[in-house]
């Protein structure tokens, strides 16, 4: 047994070179094939706009400042996001007490043109 | 034979278009296999051409100072002695002049590209250039030998230089890879080290000398390169067919045309499951291995047939 | 035979990571290296004086890719030791679980960049395939491959149902299989061990003396592994096995390593086996009370070492990084000498440099 594992150690990659050649490839034809995601993968960030205050706890804990709330506080408020400077962290999703902000599973599409990051997630701006 | 007759053989077939189609197809049946022994799917089968085709397109830069008439030279000569090896080798198509001595000049052919590849790292300059160039030249004194002293094997067991005489005394006392087999491995082994592959890639390892003599070239030139290299699998591989295996078929059929292209994929995969098993040689390992143990053994077997 | 520099520069196919060798070559041998670092120098520690303690986590993140959970689990602990909190141990376990799932993953990337770096292309593709099934299980848990901002102050914030635990079992246990394929590959291969053995070597004595930490330390003889010596996290509640070599060189690290691998497969099941029940995070104050305090965790590469000083508000007032690759890098001039210019490539992979982590 010894002799023979010194024999292959000259040749010790052999067997699995044949044995790979007659199993399935382990990468995939991306993207002919789509790819799979996680539960807890970390897409876009989004809002359900009715439950939405203003109370600015992720603008303050966001780590990259992506966020930012204008206007004032009595109910007219704007949550812009920026998307070229989030990091899909989720930390927003952390802070949020009002169960809010969420990210879901979109995958953000990349743009040339700097405007298309600029999202607002809220508008209660014209409210009364 | 009439000189349209004489054009077809020498530019269609079985001359350079055949030639550059079977170079691009059995590069990509490297890459395939290769990418097959380690699980992956490879590439697509136009992906040698479309290399090709891209590098073409590319612009043509070199380092300020370089000697261009030289520079557009090389390529250019090395490519031509490989497309003039073949002209002695056929691949079971029709009989190439054939004289005493050609197996010397198809073997002088063929190193040709490898002096070609350390005076192209010369000329542009660097440090990865010159450096990967005197690699080349100290792996050339390293592997030329055994892969001469094996081949001239053949000729010792069939009594002649002319490579017509040595597939003729195939015919007759059947294939020399039986009795020879031992010399034909030491062959393999020098043709790796001819192609540069692994584990005699020292020259070109990307993860030292970034790409060797060639990392100056791009555009037409690079292509041209690559080609030739290809081209040389090719025709080298053709050389051990004939030498070893021309028992196996006979001349100007197509049952032996089919024999003889099948024998040259056998040896492509050879040729590329041996790359995928072995790490890549340090320089002095590579001469050491060669001349302590290559040599030696050659010359055993050289001197049990001499004796037989 | 007049000298040769050649620039192992910023940018070249050897390196994962710029930084800057210029080595003096006579004929093949290398006679001098100089060393320079500080091309991926962001500014961590300066940016972490401007954010507060709970975006620190997502800035100490991104110091490195390789290690980023680890750099946050110790930041994590030396910011809860500060507040007083004590992390539930459920919390406790998944933090430990992805601590050594990312030494896993850590030490299968090393052997796929050695393995490019000698020229064994197969072991590299193997090596990466089968860091897949980790990355995969990474994925499972946090839902990133590589950024996976599991740690929170005050414990983790996600958790693992049934399903995730089949998948975790099922996918170690495959795991195992192959990384001991791996091994014994390596162990017994004649090229791998051509190029491998005898080259880089360093002894006990130069170990301690530049202070090495890690698999470099351990496969010169050196004892050391925080996670026995000085436990945190789950390890309190685990005996470990720490493999040490003798030999110093390049094949010896690379044994070490398979070795870690390996074990780390074990403590991984065993961890997945004996999760307690409760919640994972405790709920962690936004300010934090004055104090100073060293936290240590340890890396793929070693020893990783944290100071954070807080001077009553939200916001650090000094944060101290020292990554292991910083005292590991001191060792490659003394590696470097009298070796063949192509041994270079097989030493400085053969350290493991993370110069991100180093530059910071």
């Amino acid at each position: 047994m010894k002799t023979l594992m010194k024999l292959r150690s000259f040749f010790y990659l052999l067997p699995n070179i044949i044995t790979n050649i007659f199993s399935k490839p382990r990468t995939m034809n991306y993207p002919t094939e789509p790819a799979a995601v996680s539960v807890n993968f970390r897409g876009s960030v989004r809002v359900h706009s009715s439950n939405c205050v203003g109370c600015s706890l992720c603008v303050r804990d966001c780590p990259a400042f992506a966020l930012e709330l204008e206007g004032e506080t009595n109910g007219r408020f704007r949550l812009i996001h920026y998307r070229d400077r989030c990091t899909y962290c989720g930390q927003c999703e952390l802070s949020c007490r009002y169960k809010a902000l969420y990210l879901d599973h979109a995958y953000d599409e990349p743009s040339s043109d700097r405007r298309n990051f600029i999202i607002v997630l809220v508008d209660h701006m014209a409210e009364d | 034979m009439n000189v349209l007759q004489a054009m077809f053989q020498i530019f269609i077939f079985p001359g350079f278009v055949f030639l550059f189609v079977s170079a691009l197809f059995f590069h990509w049946l490297d890459r395939k296999l290769i990418a097959r022994f380690q699980g992956r799917i490879g590439p697509p089968w136009y992906q040698p051409l479309a290399d090709f085709l891209k590098l073409f397109a590319k612009e043509d830069v070199l380092p300020q100072g370089t000697n261009l008439l030289f520079a557009s030279l090389l390529p250019l000569v090395s490519f031509a002695s490989v497309l003039t090896a073949s002209f002695y080798l056929p691949v079971a198509v029709l009989t190439a002049p054939s004289f005493q001595g050609d197996l010397i000049v198809v073997l002088f052919l063929l190193s040709m590209p490898s002096l070609l590849y350390f005076l192209a790292g010369w000329i542009t300059g660097g440090v990865y250039s010159i450096l990967g160039g005197i690699r080349s030249l100290l792996q050339y004194f390293s592997y030329e030998i055994p892969f001469l002293l094996a081949v001239s094997g053949t000729a010792i067991a069939s009594g002649s230089w002319s490579l017509a005489d040595i597939r003729a005394a195939q015919l007759s006392s059947g294939a020399y890879i039986i009795p020879q087999w031992f010399g034909f491995l030491l062959a393999v082994s020098g043709l790796i080290g001819k192609l540069k592959r692994e584990p005699y890639d020292i020259p070109k390892a990307q993860s030292e000398m970034v790409a060797g003599p060639l990392t100056e070239f791009s555009g037409k030139k690079l292509g041209l390169w690559y080609l030739t290299n290809h081209l040389q699998t090719v025709v080298g591989l053709a050389f051990l067919v004939n030498v070893y295996f021309a028992g196996y078929w006979e001349m100007n059929t197509l049952g032996g045309f089919i024999i003889c292209y099948l024998l040259l994929i056998l040896l492509q995969c050879l040729l590329s499951a041996i790359s995928a098993i072995y790490a890549r040689l340090r320089i002095d390992q590579l001469i050491s291995l060669n001349w302590r143990v290559l040599i030696p053994l050659t010359l055993l077997h050289n001197l049990f047939l001499l004796l037989k | 035979m007049n000298k040769v520099v050649v620039p192992i520069g910023p940018q070249h196919p050897l390196l994962k990571e710029p930084m800057s060798f210029l080595i003096s070559l006579e004929g093949e041998q290398v006679v001098d290296s100089v060393l320079r670092l500080g091309y991926v120098h962001r500014g961590i520690e300066k940016l972490a004086q401007q954010r507060t303690y709970i975006q620190n986590v997502y800035l100490i993140e991104r110091i490195c890719g390789i290690c980023s959970h680890i750099h946050t689990t110790t930041y994590c602990q030396a910011v809860e030791t500060l507040l007083g909190l004590e992390v539930p141990k459920r919390g406790l376990y998944i933090r430990t679980l992805l601590c050594e799932l990312e030494r896993i993953h850590s030490h299968l990337l090393w052997l796929g960049v050695l393995s490019k770096n000698i020229g064994l292309d197969t072991i590299f593709m193997y090596a990466w395939r089968d860091r897949e099934i980790v990355l995969n299980l990474m994925e499972e848990i946090s839902g990133g491959r590589v950024s996976h901002a599991v740690n929170v102050i005050g414990g983790v914030r996600v958790d693992l149902d049934a399903m995730h635990i089949a998948t975790l079992q099922n996918g170690l246990a495959e795991l195992n299989d192959r990384v001991e394929e791996l091994t014994r590959s390596i162990e017994h291969d004649r090229s791998f061990a051509a190029r491998t053995r005898g080259i880089g070597k360093l002894t006990l004595e130069d170990v301690k003396r530049f202070c090495v930490v890690g698999p470099v330390a351990r496969a010169s003889g050196l004892n050391i592994d925080l996670r026995r010596d000085a436990p945190y996290g789950a390890y309190r509640d685990f005996e470990m096995e720490v493999p040490i070599m003798d030999q110093g060189d390049v094949w010896a690290r690379s044994m070490v390593r398979m070795y870690e691998t390996v074990q780390a497969i074990r403590l991984s099941r065993r961890i997945v086996e004996a999760l307690p029940e409760g919640a994972v995070s405790v709920k962690a104050p936004r300010k934090v009370p004055q104090g100073e305090i060293v936290s240590r965790a340890e890396a793929p590469r070693g020893e990783v070492f944290y100071y954070v000083r807080s001077d009553g508000t939200q916001v650090p007032a000094r944060l101290k990084v020292r990554t292991p690759t910083l005292t590991n890098l001191i060792t490659l001039s003394k590696q470097l000498k009298d070796v063949q210019m192509a041994d270079v490539s097989s030493v400085i992979a053969g350290v493991d440099l993370c110069i991100a982590c180093a530059d910071r």
